[in-house]
Formats: C-alpha cells, structure tokens, sequence
C-alpha cells in the first residue's frame, strides 16, 4: 500500500490550512499544560503575584483531607466504571451487530445519552434515584420491597457509577460496532469450517480482532473516569454547593477557585494527568503483549 | 421587565452623557429585583451626582465569585463590589482592596449610627477596606398552618432547644399514611454555621473558632452538647428531612412547604412573602448559657485598581447613607445598618406583616459571624465532616473530632 502524500506546493496548502488548529493546540493545549506545570512550583492565589513554593505543593498532597477523599473517591468509581462500562458496550455492540430490521432505532436508543445534556439528564436520574418520590423507590414499594436511599452514604457510589456507564455504553458501542463491522467475514466461515465453536470464534477471532478498539476504548473510558465530574456533581451535591462525594476534578475546582490556593490546584492536575499516563502506559503494554499473535 | 427598562435607562443614560461624566461599575450578587432596586438607588445617586454614572451590575451567588476572580486577574475590577463579610480578609488580605480609613478620617462622622457589630468585621490594622451595607441575623420561622392543625403552641419567647425539639417531633407526620413521612418539624442543611449550628453552639456555651492560635473550638463539651441537639432531632427523632430529602425540595424545606419550622436570616422573608400558609417568627430559642444568634453582614468594598476611586467613594457613601439605607430597606431582604433607619418605618413597616423589629433586637444576643483568612475552605472542611455525623454514618463524637482536625488544617494552610 502506497501512502498518499502531499506533493510540492501542495504542502504549503496543507500547512496553511492545519494552521488554525496547530496554533490552538500549540497555545491552548501545551501552552496550558506547561502552565499548569509551572504554576504547580508556586504558590499563586490568583490576585498576588505568584510565589515560588519548590515542590511543597507535591509534598502537601497527602496532607490535603479534601484531596486524599477525592482521590479515594475517583479511584473506587473508575475501578468499577472502566471495566463496567468497556464490557457493557462491547456487549452492546455485539448484541446490535446484526442487519435485522430496525437495528439503528436500537443503535440509536444506546446512543441517546451520549448526545443528551449532562445537566439534564442528571437531574432526571436524580428524580429516579430520589427518596420518597424516585421512580425507582415508587417500583421498590408497589412490590412490597422498603424504600432505598440511593445516593445515601451506603450506596451512591453504585448508584453513579450505574448512571455514568449508562452515560456511556452508547460512546464505546459506537467504537466496538465500527471495530467489529471492519473484521473481515471470511475469517468466521474459515473458523466455521475448521469447526470452532462459538466461543472459540469469540475468543480467537473478534477478541483478537478487537484488540486496537478495546485498546482506544480502554485508554477513553479511564481519561472519563479520572475526570468525571457532571454527573456525579449533580446526583451528589448538597444544598451549599458541595458535594458529598468529590472528585478530583472537582478538588480542583474547590482548591483553585475557591479556596485562592492556584497552586496547590495545578499540583492535583499534573498528579491527575500523570495518572491517566502511567495507565495509559500500562494499557499499551498489554496491547502489545496481547496483540500479538499466539 | 421593570429591571429591563431601569437597565436599559440606566445604560442610555451611560452612554447618552458620557461626554464629562466619570463612569463607574458597581457589581453585586442577588436577584435581578435585587438589581432593579439598586439602579433605583442608582438613579437617585445620579440625580445628585450628575458627574458621575453608574453602572449595576447583578451576577448569582455561585457566578459572582468567579466573576470577580476573573475580572480581578483581568485587570478589569469592578469600581465598587460587595462582599460577604466572613469573605473579606480573603480578599483584604491580598491586597486588591482600596483602604477606606483617609476618607473615613476626611468624614468622621460618617460612621455615627452605624450598628458597631456590623463594622467590626472590617477592621484591620492598616485601616478600614469595606463598610457594611446590610446586616443579617437569625431568626425561628414557624408555619402557623402547620402548628394549628398538629394542635401545637406557637413557639414563643421562652422556648428553649427543648421545647424546640419537643414540637418539632410533634410536627412529623405521616399525613397519607403510606408509612413514611411528608412533614417534618424541622430543617436545616446542617453544613454552615449560619444559620443553624454556630447558634446551637453559642447558646449552649461553646465557642466556634479561634482564628489568632488556630484553633477550631467545636471539639469543647459545651459545643458537643449544642451538636448533640441536632443529632437527635436527625437520627432519634427523626423530625428533620436528610439532605437526599431536602434535594427533593429544592433545600428550603420551609419555603417548600414540607417543614414546620426553620431558622434563617431577614433574607428569606421577601421568598416566604409568596406562599401560601400562614407563617411567623420567633426568636431562637434559649440554651444552657442563654439565647444567641449570629449576625454577619455584606459590605461594599472598592477596588484598589479602580480607576475613579473618588467616584466609587461617592456612590459608597451615598448608599450608606440614610437616604440609600431608607431606598435600600425596600429590597425587604436585610437589615439597614443604620439605627435611625433600622428603627425607621421605611423598614418596620414592610409590606410582609411581621415584627421587622425582632430581627433588630436579636443585636442583643448576638455574636459575629467569624470573619477570617480561609473562612470559606475551613467552613467547608469542617461542613464536610459534620455532614457524616447527620447521615448517621459516624458517631457524632468522631465527626467532631475530624471537624476539629480538619479544620484546623484549613486554618493552618491559611495562615
């Protein structure tokens, strides 16, 4: 396969018109992370000027209640929302990988909450999940069952992580679908005839297959989950403003914005972002290993 | 509509004469019937001072914060902001705010009448940066309904946090009989000390915090057996709505009509105006070591940037004033900082018929808000522990000790 490649002053067009995006991503994006890094040296309250502060803000990390809770809190939520939502919506695509009639009606019923508003679908989850007047406790009582507290201390944390995976099945289907619907059907009527089961076609010829999707879908999902922040803001938060299950988006929000402390904020980013990038890293890894053929 | 027109006015009148005029912006959080008021009282302050033009404008509580963050690293201050005055030395401290104390010593008599409770706040050693615009202070609101159809006696002067208890449990009821309840006696989200717990605290002999030796004070036995008040009502009695229950009502049980008392400042009153029972209010009730409330106030403050600080001091000092303090008691929110004003019909007299003057009396047994560097993150962490105590998952002992410890580590970080 050839690769097609800009020829003459066509590259100069090229340039020309990556440019824009080139200048955002230059300024925007680096310019903030390099930012970010270098306000997380100093101790900076937004209105004096900055003051250099070493790596005391690192330091003082794990002597920071908000963020240690924070930390707790987005570790035990992405520990059940990756796997949850990377499973679920590799079912789903699987299960909507066919061509019966009205298969996109579906397909399009999973992928609704991608496209909703947060904000609004929130605040429907929290009537769902409400006490005394939740749909889902009116179900519990009519069938003689006791009213749960669903975003009470005992099981909210489920209880987001059930509202988040719904909000993102239909994301990663849409991965899956494109990464299944690219597996070439000769390889299933090969492994038909060599008289592989059902599982046997799972396990040796879609997983495998999967792998680059499984990998991207992986990597996505554990960048969300570090970063969630709407859902579980709206279904946990109390009548100040808080919430009652932080995350460390929200630390950050509540330390730089809130509490003058810009420095101690871009410390909990860069430890967030370093984060994603060992796990990142690690997904890499296994893809590699994996990867390759038996 | 009324605040469409007044702004649009208010915004012809900027740019129709801005020829020698000196214009200056005057940012406030609140209402937009908030915002209209204060344009009336900006009008008034134009008609007076043709030379200068001024411009209101209103943000909500949340966005107003991160407004003033923004304009302040923009180098675009507002001329005149107001600030909640737990807030101030966070903003004081950092020197963006314009000393007051050289007009104030040009003007001495300018802070005669004024509620000396509602100034200390602003005090620093280098001088005066912001002055009271309204105070606050707290008091029981009961719903009449309520008590009369629970055959309960109204809550009167001589109620103590007994008495308190006693008829809130009264007032928790099933009222369809489904097994779980739709009216409690009570409400409070029990996060912030005001309006509820700093209250509870005082009157049972507690103090809340000592800011010169970093100290959170809440731990003391006097305080725990405040706390213990509000634990009991939650978890034993069972007479107030959680905090999942008061998310169902959009926090203000009172106001929702789900509550039979609750406890809040002068604020509260022109919301409560619009519903439908029949309502009253009372002073907090009595504790071991007597009554006590808490009153804190909002100020006006100037930008130390402000490019016409003389301009923004005139317009300061105008709605300080009685003249704006008699315009600005209209709002039916709070409390004029001015004794002539606060005994005054323009605020007895308000259209909601309550006794106005109680909320005035309560000075006698009231105690500051704390006013400190970090208010807002100690509030928090220690809002944040208390909270376990009230869902019942910690004994309420533990959560006061994370409350102590984790507040202070915020007064610590703030020092």
């Amino acid at each position: 396969m050839g690769r097609l490649r800009p020829l003459g002053a066509e590259r100069w067009w090229v340039l020309a018109f990556l440019l824009p995006s080139l200048v955002g991503l230059v300024l925007g994006t680096f310019g903030s992370i390099f930012a970010t890094i270098g306000i997380s040296f100093t101790d900076w309250d937004l209105l004096s000027p900055a003051i250099p502060a070493g790596i005391s803000n690192y330091a003082g990390l794990p002597d920071d209640r908000l963020f240690m809770k924070s930390l707790v809190n987005t570790l035990a939520f992405s520990g059940l929302y990756v796997p949850l939502t990377v499973v679920l919506s590799l079912a789903v695509a699987m299960g909507l990988n066919r061509n019966t009639p009205g298969i996109s009606l579906f397909r399009t019923a999973f992928f609704l909450p991608t496209v909703s508003s947060p904000t609004a679908v929130g605040l429907l989850w929290t009537w769902i999940y409400a006490e005394d007047h939740g749909a889902l406790n009116a179900m519990i009582t009519a069938l003689g069952g006791d009213p749960v507290s669903w975003l009470g201390p005992k099981v909210a944390l489920y209880s987001i992580v059930i509202v988040n995976v719904w909000g993102a099945i239909g994301g990663g289907m849409i991965i899956f679908l494109a990464g299944l619907q690219a597996i070439p059907k000769e390889y299933y009527e090969v492994a038909r005839l060599d008289g592989a089961t059902a599982w046997q076609r799972l396990r040796f010829v879609t997983l495998p297959a999967l792998a680059p999707s499984m990998f991207f879908q992986t990597v996505l999902t554990t960048i969300n989950a570090f970063q969630a922040f709407d859902y579980i803001y709206i279904l946990t938060r109390t009548g100040n403003g808080n919430s009652t299950m932080p995350t460390l988006v929200f630390s950050i929000y509540r330390s730089g914005f809130r509490f003058f402390r810009m420095g101690d904020a871009a410390a909990q980013a860069v430890v967030l972002t370093a984060m994603i990038f060992v796990l990142t890293a690690v997904y890499f890894h296994l893809q590699r290993r994996w990867g390759e053929p038996p | 509509m009324k605040l469409l027109t007044s702004t649009a006015l208010a915004l012809i009148l900027a740019t129709t004469s801005a020829g020698a005029q000196t214009n200056i912006t005057y940012l406030l959080w609140g209402s937009p019937q908030e915002g209209a008021v204060w344009n009336q009282i900006a009008a008034s302050f134009e008609a007076a001072h043709p030379e200068i033009a001024v411009t209101v404008e209103v943000a909500d509580w949340d966005s107003y914060w991160e407004k003033l963050r923004v304009q302040m690293a923009g180098g675009t201050p507002p001329d005149v902001f107001a600030m909640d005055a737990p807030l101030y030395p966070d903003w004081q401290s950092r020197g963006v705010l314009l000393n007051l104390q050289p007009y104030l010593d040009a003007d001495p008599a300018l802070l005669d009448g004024v509620y000396p409770i509602t100034l200390q706040a602003y005090k620093t050693a280098e001088g005066i940066f912001g002055l009271p615009r309204d105070f606050q202070t707290i008091v029981l609101y009961y719903n009449k309904d309520m008590f009369d159809a629970a055959g309960v006696a109204y809550p009167t002067a001589a109620w103590t946090y007994a008495d308190l208890r006693a008829a809130s449990k009264q007032l928790t009821l099933d009222k369809d009989g489904d097994g779980t309840t739709d009216q409690w006696g009570f409400w409070d989200g029990g996060y912030d000390m005001e309006p509820f717990w700093g209250s509870l605290v005082w009157a049972y002999g507690g103090e809340v915090v000592d800011v010169a030796n970093g100290k959170t004070l809440i731990g003391s036995p006097e305080a725990a057996a405040g706390f213990q008040v509000l634990a009991d009502m939650w978890l034993v009695d069972k007479s107030m709505p959680t905090e999942q229950q008061l998310a169902q009502y959009g926090w203000d049980g009172f106001l929702s009509g789900v509550a039979a008392m609750g406890v809040s400042g002068h604020w509260s009153v022109p919301e409560y105006s619009t519903v439908a029972f029949k309502w009253d209010i009372a002073p907090m009730p009595i504790g071991p070591a007597g009554r006590a409330t808490g009153v804190n106030s909002a100020g006006f403050v100037i930008a130390k940037d402000s490019k016409n600080p003389d301009a923004a001091w005139e317009f300061v000092k105008y709605a300080f004033s009685d003249a704006g303090q008699t315009e600005l008691a209209k709002i039916g929110l709070a409390i004029p900082i001015r004794e002539s004003v606060a005994t005054s019909d323009a605020y007895l007299k308000q259209a909601t018929p309550i006794n106005h003057a109680l909320y005035v009396e309560a000075l006698e047994y009231a105690h500051l808000k704390p006013v400190f560097k970090g208010y807002e993150e100690w509030s928090g962490a220690v809002g944040d522990a208390l909270l376990l105590a009230w869902t019942g998952e910690v004994p309420l002992a533990e959560a006061l000790a994370e409350a102590v410890a984790a507040g202070d580590d915020a007064l610590a970080r703030n020092n």
